[in-house]
């Protein structure tokens, strides 16, 4: 469970302090499926990288599974990112010289965890790359990329998937593709939180959040 | 995958920028290796060099001893003479096995409209001031004949057998001195009493070769022929290649500080290759460290990209100056004085050793700064694009 309290984070941007976020109340239990919506600068992504351990807020309480983190050492918070979060962003980060297998088991070279083979191949079968296994990324088509980013973010095992407009970047076809394989991976057991433009894909999740401004406009289930 | 696979992948992206900063280091770890290793073989070679002369001591009108270092080795000409009363009384002495003059001079060579370099000896005596020498046919044993050094018989376009003249004076080449690597190969060696009579110098020497029956009373020796025969300088074998090493270590170090100049260059390449890459993989780095890389993992990739370039190009460089070990010691003759006969340049683990941990070092010390670059990459700002 995920729980923040006032959290406030202000950006010194030269000159300019910028208040991206102007006290956050909110709650994440397992295994929601919520998505955050709001224009541009609202702070969806600031709000992201906090619940994503990135990042620490100027203020306020910010409780993962009732551990304080946001007065938590870089290590530390590196940690918990190993074992609980899977990110996936809009741009896919794939490696550009690395098969979609390497591609898929990097973050076991930083959590120093051992998966066999066969695990990470079933994985990567799941977001259904399996003849694209040994293809590198500028072998692959977008959908196909964010298939791959998908399986990255879940070979370390996470509680929370936290996607950044994981379909900003796609067509309809393999965005939906994409929402589908998060809803497959929702129904067994893994948090998503999803951050979007698109309202029909956000209305198709379990709960919105709505911010502007950096405030919570609206906190609604669907 | 390990970090190395991955650094290793992470250099292949790069194909053509990895190669070149590779060449960089490869080449000045090649010039590294080569020049310590010369080094080292052109000390032993000297030495060795020495030894095989036989002899324990040169006798020279007093003068500069480098003059005498280079006479003893390859051949100079001094203009100064000693004369048969110093060999009549050095003979007088007790405990003196041998007396071999020397008489070097050069000889207008008019056939080939050249200036010859001579070298009059005791033909007799060759074995033992030369024994390493190899002689294609035979050593003259009369004042008739002449040995010419192989480089001297590559130009002339004669062969053995022929007639020599210099001048009224003919000879007939018996033998020839066949190739030594060294400054010999260049020289024409005639009987000393013949050289003596074409250049009205009878009982003239530049210098003379003297070999002792105990070398352990070679310091009592040096001392009473010292103080009972006026203007004679003696010079002993050690004393000749302490001259040649001062002489050649200005070379040396000079050479060595090219080397090092050169790998520093190279290493400074490496630095700007490696620091390209980091900065054009920002966003990765980022990604990176969102998905659970620690700035310590990000700055081992990174280090670990410098080490196996400057690796690979250390070992490349080993097998590149071993594999060329010819060339370059062809090369390096050429501009180092009083070079030894011989191989000089010869496998020495120990030197490749330091080399390849020397060249480790260079990986890590080019790639620190751009490993710390890295590693303090903020994931936030990296991802936000």
């Amino acid at each position: 469970m995920i729980k923040l309290e006032k959290v406030e984070k202000i950006y010194q941007r030269g000159s300019e302090r910028v208040r991206a976020l102007k006290g956050i109340d909110l709650e994440i239990e397992r295994g929601e499926f919520l998505s955050i919506v709001g224009p541009s600068g609202s702070g969806k992504t600031t709000l992201l990288h906090i619940l994503g351990c990135l990042d620490t807020p100027t203020s306020g309480i910010v409780r993962l599974d009732g551990i304080d983190i946001e007065t938590m050492p870089e290590k530390e918070l590196v940690k918990i990112r190993r074992e609980k979060i899977g990110y996936i962003f809009q741009q896919f980060y794939l490696i550009p010289g690395l098969t979609v297998y390497e591609n898929v088991s990097l973050p076991l070279t930083f959590s120093r965890k051992e998966r066999n083979r066969s695990e990470i191949e079933n994985l990567i079968e799941m977001v259904g790359l399996k003849d694209r296994i040994n293809h590198k990324p500028n072998q692959l088509s977008g959908g196909e990329m964010q298939r791959t980013a998908i399986a990255r973010a879940l070979v370390n095992n996470p509680e929370f998937i936290l996607a950044d407009e994981p379909t900003g970047n796609l067509d309809s076809e393999n965005a939906e593709m994409i929402f589908e394989l998060l809803k497959s991976l929702h129904n067994k057991g893994i948090s998503i939180i999803l951050i979007t433009h698109n309202p029909d894909l956000a209305q198709r999740t379990e709960r919105i959040i709505k911010l502007k401004d950096g405030i919570i406009e609206s906190d609604q289930m669907v | 995958m390990t970090t190395i696979l991955f650094s290793y992948k992470n250099l292949l992206r790069h194909k053509t920028r990895s190669f070149l900063t590779l060449v960089g280091i490869t080449a000045s770890i090649a010039v590294l290796y080569s020049i310590i290793s010369f080094n080292k073989g052109f000390e032993a070679g000297l030495s060795k060099e020495l030894e095989r002369t036989g002899l324990h001591f040169m006798i020279v009108p007093s003068g500069c001893p480098h003059e005498v270092a280079s006479l003893v080795l390859h051949g100079a000409v001094i203009p100064k003479y000693l004369d048969d009363t110093v060999s009549e009384k050095i003979r007088n002495f007790k405990d003196i096995s041998l007396i071999s003059p020397i008489l070097v001079t050069q000889l207008p060579n008019q056939i080939h409209n050249k200036i010859d370099l001579v070298y009059g000896m005791e033909m007799s005596h060759l074995k033992n001031i030369k024994p390493q020498w190899n002689i294609k046919g035979s050593i003259p044993d009369n004042d008739e004949g002449l040995i010419l050094g192989s480089e001297v018989f590559d130009h002339m376009k004669v062969k053995i057998g022929d007639t020599y003249s210099y001048g009224d004076k003919k000879f007939t080449i018996t033998g020839v001195l066949e190739k030594t690597g060294s400054q010999d190969d260049a020289f024409i060696y005639i009987p000393i009493t013949a050289l003596q009579k074409m250049l009205n110098k009878e009982g003239k020497v530049t210098a003379l070769g003297v070999k002792v029956l105990y070398p352990e009373k070679l310091t009592e020796i040096i001392e009473k022929l010292s103080n009972e025969i006026p203007g004679i300088q003696i010079v002993t074998m050690n004393q000749v290649m302490n001259s040649i090493s001062s002489l050649a270590s200005s070379a040396k170090i000079l050479s060595l500080s090219v080397a090092i100049i050169a790998l520093i260059i190279s290493a400074v390449g490496v630095m700007n290759s490696i620091l390209m890459t980091v900065f054009e993989r920002t966003q990765e780095i980022g990604m990176m460290r969102a998905i659970g890389a620690g700035r310590n993992d990000i700055f081992k990739i990174i280090i670990t990209e410098t080490i196996l370039l400057t690796t690979t190009g250390g070992l490349a460089g080993l097998i590149i100056s071993n594999i060329g070990s010819g060339l370059i010691e062809d090369f390096v003759r050429k501009f180092m004085p009083y070079v030894p006969a011989g191989k000089i340049l010869l496998f020495d683990y120990k030197i490749a050793l330091f080399s390849l941990i020397f060249s480790i070092f260079v990986g890590v010390v080019s790639g620190l700064y751009p490993a710390y670059r890295a590693s303090k990459v903020s994931p936030i700002e990296a991802i936000k694009g």
